[in-house]
């Protein structure tokens, strides 16, 4: 019925991490939600339905809760209606969270055999003996991914997370994506327990890609939650890297390297849900304190609300995986298990391990430039607007979920040996390989797996961090210098709000280099002055950057359906004989495909079928040409 | 490991030196009146005694900032490579760690930039985020490329591994990572194809640009933090790329190395009087070679062994 496994565990303790500092923040954001008992009737449904998935211990379970999950979630993104578009977000994801689930549903009949009340450990002698693994595979990752929101099935996050309250928010994005990552672990070790090389490297070129596209459309964007949201999809793009990486040393059987990988992924799982919850709690104190989720509104935030603004500069440090802390540890060993493929003999493996490794640094970089521009924008410099003027510190228990939250960072990296061991633990129950006394042979240094790999110790680097910079303050200190408060000098005039550098601006150099992948609507307008090309009284800039993948992909597919459904209508619309033809076929092709799905596959059935099939399309549905 | 602090002393106190060498060269080469090599030491020692001024609009980041900025790169100084073979060095840190701790120098400086509230600051800033974003995966390929000729991800071992057994047989994917990290080198540090340390007009300000609004001791911490940037470059160019002259004998070696850093210090210069400033969306594409190169390099050493 329920499994209680070390995987199980160390998701519940996930969730455990992830919800009490939430609950804190919760209950702080709550006088501003209208419907408070539909809220938290919601909210709780969803924190016990998320804890029901991870430990479900078959089929029928593991679907119920998980789709209490998405339901209760969709439900909360509509408690705080703010006009058509938040209907239009929460319909969007209420598509994609099924669009999923039915590939789940399918994957489920198929390796349970209809019985769905069977464990996993039964379901993976059926799944054994099923002809095609593939395609089990790839209802896996279309039913899990497209909830992870990996490209190219990312595309509900950007406006799914802007529409929820902000402690949603934070669940939505620091926990649920990570049960899709719990459903990834369960499925591919206790389901389909070996897999095929080329699997692995679907994994990496998804996570490479959905790094890179995450963290480019993160830039462009003024929107601070849909910002994160696409970080998001950038730190679910490293996740699946080292899976991926994992995944492809498994199946080359190089069980220690594997091991490291998926410790990686683990280990990155826990950082994303610490760093990206409290984002998304100090993006929601900040947007409730000026009520706008427009950044180009905010700025000075840090002189009035310190500690959202302290804890949000710590949350962006991780995030960038920058030294000594958590994010930059687990992005380390995914580096680590991508340089150790060195040992891997197939070349094509080995062309497409650089790109990865590329990606990944590029992504590192683009990453610290948009932290840059969300903290810089946000809080430094004036207040960009009166409501930011007028901001002040959240409510005690906002705060207190805030702070919560960051110990959780901070404990993240300094006891990272104690959660490895953690992760360790659950490997070891998967695989059976177990690396922890290699990785940490003491608790200062963190080694790589392969040969002559690195190491690196977070404590130490924190600790010499703050011994040279406390050195440096006694130095300045001891100088006894003096100290005087100017304006900021402005060319001779006054540092005005309005003479600060944007959001849109600041990331002008990224979005013209990219211009290829924007392609941005941009709208100049201005007011000139008896017809002088140069001097103007008012004038307005603003840039929109639709996704690429939406217009093609998705508009593409409504496109697509819209034209067919015509197609159908009018053959058969009010044409009885005809209705009824299109069914008999539609049930022909069902229990064809069927059978050539489940029992063995042979060309000459094939063609036979397939002539059958079309003289029944032509005869009965099609008829003679008019 | 007594030669090891006094190497890192020594560093520290090259540092201002090398760029005041590189600022003096090439005012001797343009036929102006060449200022002393020591006019850093001078500026800083003249920093040191000036009062701060803090820019009102500024907020708590000011005053935490310019710390954050020198310490990584200070602690990033233990890290390098060995200067001759009997001494101490730090074997394990990656090309990963590094490039890590260089970023958060520059994110805190970037941070500096947008906290004073002026157009200068953000406009600085933003190039610099846009160029830094771009270096980074250059730096990171083109050092994993370099460790793994040298059989070790660990910096410090490489530079080691290098001297003793000199890559003949990847003599190619060694000089891609060669090229590539010169670039590296001249567009991490603003000098002259990438952004002008000298001027201080809109057009073409960078790293200026993000600390006009600082004075003082913390205006001495970033300048100091500059130039030892340029060091540690400059060192893991003389060490990686340049490996011989280790097994000299101490003192010897270490005037090899400080051979060396001059002659980068030169190369730059030459580079500086005879280039110009590139625009910023020309930029690009220099640091697109760099980054062609270091992908070059690790396919090459990946696929062809070469």
């Amino acid at each position: 019925m329920f499994v209680f496994d070390n995987l199980s565990i160390l998701f519940l303790f996930l969730i455990l991490l992830g919800v009490v500092p939430n609950l804190f923040y919760s209950f702080g954001y709550l006088p501003h939600i209208k419907r408070k008992a539909y809220y938290l009737i919601h909210y709780f449904a969803f924190i016990t339905s998320m804890a029901g998935v991870v430990v479900a211990g078959n089929a029928l379970l593991f679907l119920f809760f998980w789709e209490l999950m998405s339901l209760t979630s969709w439900q909360l993104i509509l408690s705080d209606i703010e006009g058509k578009s938040t209907i239009k977000a929460a319909r969007f994801y209420f598509f994609m969270t099924h669009f999923g689930f039915m590939f789940l549903l399918l994957f489920f009949l198929i390796v349970t055999d209809g019985d769905l009340g069977i464990s996993f450990l039964e379901m993976k002698s059926i799944a054994a003996n099923f002809a095609y693994p593939s395609i089990l595979f790839f209802f896996v990752i279309l039913g899990l991914l497209s909830k992870a929101g990996a490209v190219p099935m990312h595309v509900w996050l950007p406006y799914a997370h802007p529409a929820a309250p902000s402690p949603v928010s934070a669940l939505m994005s620091g926990v649920m994506l990570k049960i899709a990552i719990y459903g990834m672990f369960r499925f591919l070790f206790d389901i389909l327990g070996t897999w095929q090389v080329e699997w692995g490297v679907l994994i990496l070129i998804m996570g490479a890609i959905s790094s890179l596209i995450g963290v480019l459309y993160a830039l462009s964007e003024h929107d601070i939650k849909a910002l994160l949201a696409n970080h998001s999809i950038e730190n679910i793009g490293i996740i699946l890297m080292g899976f991926g990486m994992g995944m492809i040393f498994s199946s080359l059987h190089l069980p220690k390297l594997s091991s490291f990988a998926f410790v990686a992924a683990l280990f990155h799982t826990f950082n994303h849900m610490s760093f990206k919850s409290l984002l998304f709690m100090g993006a929601g104190s900040v947007l409730h304190q000026t009520g706008t989720k427009n950044m180009e509104k905010y700025g000075g935030l840090i002189k009035s609300m310190p500690i959202t603004a302290f804890t949000f500069l710590l949350a962006s440090i991780s995030i960038s995986a920058l030294p000594p802390t958590n994010g930059f540890l687990s992005e380390w060993m995914v580096f680590q298990s991508l340089l150790a493929s060195s040992s891997i003999d197939s070349v094509t493996l080995k062309l497409a391990i650089p790109f990865s490794i590329f990606a990944l640094a590029l992504t590192g970089g683009l990453a610290i430039a948009c932290f840059v521009k969300v903290f810089g924008i946000e809080f430094l410099g004036l207040h960009r607007s009166v409501n930011a003027k007028h901001a002040h510190e959240v409510n005690g228990l906002m705060k207190m979920g805030m702070i919560l939250m960051s110990l959780v960072v901070v404990s993240l990296m300094l006891f990272a040996p104690f959660f490895i061991k953690l992760f360790d633990g659950a490997i070891k129950g998967l695989s059976g390989t177990t690396i922890y006394t290699q990785i940490f042979p003491n608790i200062w240094s963190l080694h790589s797996i392969n040969n002559n790999g690195g190491v690196v110790s977070p404590l130490i680097l924190l600790i010499a961090l703050i011994v040279i910079t406390a050195a440096l303050y006694l130095v300045f200190r001891s100088l006894n210098i003096k100290q005087r408060v100017f304006h900021t000098w402005a060319c001779g005039y006054n540092a005005t709000p309005r003479s600060q550098y944007s959001a849109t601006g600041f990331a002008g150099p990224i979005r013209r280099f990219f211009t290829w992948l924007y392609d941005p609507k941009e709208h100049f307008e201005k007011e000139v002055i008896s017809e002088h090309k140069t001097k103007f009284i008012d004038a307005s800039f603003s840039v929109h950057v639709e996704p690429l993948f939406q217009r093609f992909i998705y508009e593409g597919a409504v496109k697509l359906t819209n034209k067919i459904s015509y197609f159908v209508y009018r053959l058969a619309h009010f044409e009885q004989s005809r209705y009824a033809a299109m069914i008999f076929n539609m049930l022909l092709s069902i229990l064809f495909s069927y059978r050539i799905f489940v029992h063995q596959f042979s060309w000459a059935t094939l063609a036979l079928e397939s002539v059958v099939m079309i003289i029944s399309v032509k005869v009965l549905l099609l008829g003679e040409k008019r | 490991m007594i030669l090891y602090i006094a190497m890192i002393l020594l560093m520290i106190l090259l540092s201002p030196l090398v760029l005041s060498f590189i600022k003096m060269l090439k005012m001797f080469l343009l036929y102006k009146k060449p200022i002393s090599i020591f006019q850093g030491y001078r500026d800083f020692s003249k920093l040191l005694s000036k009062e701060i001024i803090i820019s009102k609009e500024t907020s708590q980041i000011t005053h935490i900032a310019p710390y954050l900025v020198l310490s990584p790169l200070l602690l990033t100084l233990f890290f390098l490579p060995p200067v001759s073979s009997g001494e101490y060095y730090v074997s394990f840190v990656d090309a990963f760690t590094i490039t890590g701790l260089i970023s958060l120098s520059t994110f805190f400086l970037m941070l500096l930039g947008l906290d004073s509230a002026s157009s200068f600051g953000g406009l600085g800033s933003s190039r610099e985020a846009f160029i830094s974003a771009l270096v980074e995966p250059a730096m990171i390929l083109t050092l994993f490329s370099v460790s793994m000729m040298a059989n070790n991800l660990g910096v410090g071992q490489a530079g080691l591994n290098l001297s003793k057994h000199f890559p003949y047989e990847h003599m190619a994917s060694f000089i891609f990572a060669g090229i590539s990290f010169f670039i590296l080198l001249v567009a991490e540090n603003g000098r002259i194809p990438v952004d002008n340390p000298e001027t201080h007009l809109e057009l073409t300000m960078v790293h200026e640009a993000m600390i006009l609004d600082l004075s003082g001791f913390y205006l001495a911490l970033i300048e100091s933090a500059s130039s030892i940037k340029f060091m540690i470059f400059a060192s893991l160019f003389a060490s990686l790329f340049l490996p011989f002259g280790l097994d000299l004998p101490v003192v010897l070696a270490i005037g090899v190395f400080i051979l060396k850093i001059f002659f980068i210090a030169f190369l730059v210069a030459i580079l500086e009087v005879n280039t110009a400033k590139l625009r910023l969306f020309k930029v690009p594409n220099l640091l697109g070679i760099a980054i062609v190169f270091s992908f070059l390099s690790l396919i090459t050493f990946y696929v062809l062994g070469a």
